[in-house]
């Protein structure tokens, strides 16, 4: 039948194993040489008896145990027949006879005869034995109270289960359900008081993760064995960055770098001036954008490209930074020391203008429930207004500086802002306390990670730091490779997960590093001036928007995307001025 | 070693309080024939109510000792009606007195149906379900002496729920329910160990009956 012969030579049996080896493998290439591994199986010592024989290439995996583990998986996939032809073809029992009889006694409820039966399995561990036996006799004490034979559930619970010594405490809950039916102790779920016994079946997989594994095989073990090697090549991929791939089991999962956006599918080129800050909507819907030209606008990102939606003009002066609110609906951009305006996404009305007498903002964020918008402001305070702008708080002192980002934590609880050239400043408006991150150069840049967590700070020395803040600031990573020599360059997270870092460039490149490394994986050509702000999709880890002195916004997006464009172009770049 | 005499030798005290304080120990435990042959000896006033009260106090308190707690229900019952329904604690004392006395005859079915109609009732309080766990593990065992519940079959565990008994009649009566010695050594126990906390090695030791006696 093809099975292995034990009246076989030595040497034949080798070969027979190796044979198996190709059959049982599947199809994952085996590199050496047919010779070369009998020679490989030879060299390793075999038992004499019941010989310990071991499939795959590195000798670590017992044969026994694999055929085991497969019948196993047979069996709970439904493959009754299949699975009672490997037990026979191989020779290999998935269960000892005396386990069968075993676990047809627990199935037929034949309580005191299994009870006999588990000491005759010859298990080493007296607890074990213990410990199953209770189980077993427990099942048989709920169900004589489910047949209402209280006496006879008493009489279990005195003589067989209160003598075995373990388990005291459950002696006692049991002893409590039979003096009152309707007994619901803490431990127990309130679902379960009229139904007390469980499943028989249940039982058997309870007695199941208590004996050792040799007894009886677990179940679900090779669909854990795979899943185990699949999410370890998963957390070993370095540049996983795709959603949608699924994991084949046929080859090793890798992610090549095909799955970070490296190509400009579009340029946008509606702004007439610089291009300073960008940064797509929660959602990933929507792209905002600002500009040296004292206008802000907002992008609609669609399937097939991203097309201007609305020009949002008013201010008098060039709009530094734009901010997107929790849900998406409204946005926010700031006047460089000027004021900062509030406007509906969908019909591009400005809806209200916050300043303040006298002084000009210089940033804006939005707490995340979406209800008040904070502001830094040039004498170096930071408000905080309601939507209809009312002020509600200010907190004065050098808690900002002419030039600086503001954020706000997930939990609303943090501001975020430069306070120093060197440093910044961390403030927990209820607690009313401050923490510092000192950098030994000037800071001029930063932006927080989607779980708050970290704080990714651009330094005048063209390095990029990674900061913990939870609890006390921690310096994770630095980031180095880009150009940055007079202006402020802006850096983003980005990618699934956020395990990239992307950066703008003064060299016009957009620099992108693995998160973890801090290996540089990317730099970008197609810019024609300094690049000064990147935006990475949050719904869409193959999407990055980067904004440049060139008056442009790049759209990048993944090499060889037929399957996503509808019109293929001839060098893939479509241009948009905004008029789609 | 006790604090030296010297210290409060001088403080006088009456015959008649010494009196008064045995007295109230006589009677709070019911030694009846010793409260006659001290009232004749010293020549003190009869409390006459206490007497006859107290032969009844010394049955019961007899029985909840023995372990017959449905007697001594029924006698407290006739002492001081609703004294047990407005003390619900010691009513499930003495009603799992008697579950114990049934679990140690070996009579199971009587227990269970004991426990069953009388004592399942308090578990709806959940104040009472820890103590009803208690007292229905003893069920699981063929040999409860040998069981993590064994102290509730003890002697001292019946004394305890006779001597709560005791007090609940007396305060039914609206006699007192601690003798005055009992308070005195009390006393005198916390004030020591106050002193002692402020003073430390300058202060007189803890307060010790035994080196009392002794000194």
């Amino acid at each position: 039948m093809g099975g292995v012969e034990d009246d076989e030579p030595a040497s034949k049996r080798m070969k027979l194993s190796s044979e198996e080896l190709r059959r049982l493998s599947n199809g994952s290439t085996i590199k050496e040489p047919v010779a070369g591994s009998s020679r490989d199986l030879m060299a390793r010592p075999l038992q004499s008896e019941g010989g310990e024989e071991v499939v795959g290439s590195k000798g670590v995996i017992k044969k026994v145990e694999f055929v085991r583990i497969i019948a196993k998986a047979l069996y709970s996939l439904g493959y009754i027949k299949s699975g009672a032809h490997l037990e026979e073809e191989s020779g290999i029992p998935l269960h000892s006879s005396v386990v069968n009889v075993f676990m047809r006694q627990i199935l037929e409820g034949n309580w005191d005869e299994s009870v006999v039966t588990l000491r005759n399995i010859g298990l080493t561990d007296e607890r074990t034995v213990k410990s199953a036996s209770f189980l077993i006799l427990e099942q048989k004490f709920f169900e004589l109270l489910d047949e209402e034979k209280a006496m006879d559930a008493l009489n279990t619970l005195r003589t067989e289960i209160a003598p075995l010594g373990v388990n005291d405490s459950r002696v006692r809950e049991l002893s409590s359900y039979i003096v009152s039916p309707s007994y619901c102790s803490l431990t127990r779920s309130p679902k379960q008081d009229t139904v007390r016994a469980r499943s028989r079946s249940k039982l058997l997989e309870e007695l199941q993760k208590l004996l050792p594994a040799t007894v009886m095989v677990p179940e679900g073990r090779l669909e854990h064995l795979v899943e185990q090697a699949l999410v370890l090549q998963r957390d070993a991929c370095m540049f996983h960055n795709s959603l949608d791939k699924e994991m084949s089991l046929y080859s090793d999962h890798q992610c090549g770098r095909d799955q970070i956006p490296s190509q400009a599918l579009q340029i946008l080129q509606a702004h007439t001036d610089e291009v300073w800050f960008l940064q797509f909507s929660h959602n990933g819907k929507y792209l905002a954008s600002s500009s040296n030209d004292q206008s802000a606008i907002i992008w609609e990102v669609y399937e097939t490209g991203v097309s201007l939606k609305h020009k949002l003009s008013g201010h008098q002066k060039p709009l530094s930074s734009v901010s997107w609110s929790p849900d998406d609906r409204q946005l926010l951009t700031c006047g460089a020391e000027e004021v900062v305006r509030l406007w509906d996404v969908s019909s591009g009305e400005c809806l209200h203008v916050y300043e303040k007498t006298g002084l000009g903002m210089v940033s804006c964020g939005w707490s995340p429930d979406g209800k008040w918008i904070f502001s830094g402001l040039n004498d170096k305070s930071i408000c905080m207004w309601e939507l209809d702008g009312k002020e509600l708080e200010c907190w004065k002192g050098q808690r900002t500086l002419k030039i600086s980002d503001l954020e706000i934590t997930g939990d609303g609880k943090q501001i975020i802002s430069i306070c120093r050239e060197t440093a910044i400043l961390l403030l927990d408006r209820e607690a009313k306390v401050e923490r510092f991150i000192e950098e030994d150069q000037t800071i001029t840049s930063f932006s927080l990670s989607r779980d708050s967590r970290f704080l990714l700070i651009n330094l005048l020395n063209q390095e990029i730091h990674l900061w913990n803040i939870e609890g006390d600031p921690k310096l994770v990573s630095k980031y180095r490779g880009h150009k940055r020599t007079r202006f402020i360059i802006r850096s983003c997270f980005g990618g699934l997960e956020q395990a990239f870092i992307a950066s703008g460039s003064e060299d016009s490149l957009v620099y992108i590093w693995h998160r973890g490394t801090g290996e540089l994986i990317e730099t970008l050509p197609g810019h024609s001036g300094a690049v000064n702000c990147v935006s990475w999709n949050p719904a869409n880890p193959h999407m990055l928007a980067s904004a440049s002195d060139d008056r442009t916004i790049r759209i990048w997006g993944l090499n060889n995307l037929s399957t996503k464009r509808k019109e293929p172009c001839s060098n893939g770049i479509h241009y948009c001025n905004g008029v789609y | 070693m006790d604090v030296d005499p010297r210290l409060y030798e001088q403080i006088a005290v009456n015959d008649n309080d010494i009196h008064n304080i045995i007295m109230s120990y006589l009677v709070h435990n019911c030694f009846k024939e010793t409260v006659e042959s001290f009232i004749a000896c010293t020549g003190m006033k009869q409390p006459s109510d206490y007497l006859e009260d107290m032969e009844k106090r010394k049955r019961i308190y007899q029985f909840a000792l023995e372990g017959n707690a449905l007697k001594a229900i029924e006698l407290t019952e006739q002492l001081a009606t609703n004294l047990l329904e407005k003390n619900k604690d010691l009513h499930f004392d003495l009603l799992s007195l008697h579950f114990v006395e049934l679990v140690c005859s070996r009579k199971c079915t009587e227990a269970l149906e004991f426990a069953q109609m009388k004592l399942t009732p308090f578990g709806k309080e959940q104040k009472y379900v820890e103590k009803l766990e208690d007292f229905m593990a003893l069920l699981a065992y063929e040999e409860p002496e040998k069981s993590p519940m064994f102290h509730l079959l003890s002697l001292e565990y019946r004394q305890h729920v006779a001597e709560i008994l005791n007090r609940a009649i007396l305060a039914h009566g609206n006699h007192p329910t601690y003798t005055a010695m009992e308070r005195l050594i009390q006393q005198t126990t916390v004030v020591r160990q106050c002193l002692n906390q402020e003073h430390a090695k300058d202060g007189p030791p803890p307060f010790s009956l035994k080196d009392f006696i002794k000194s």
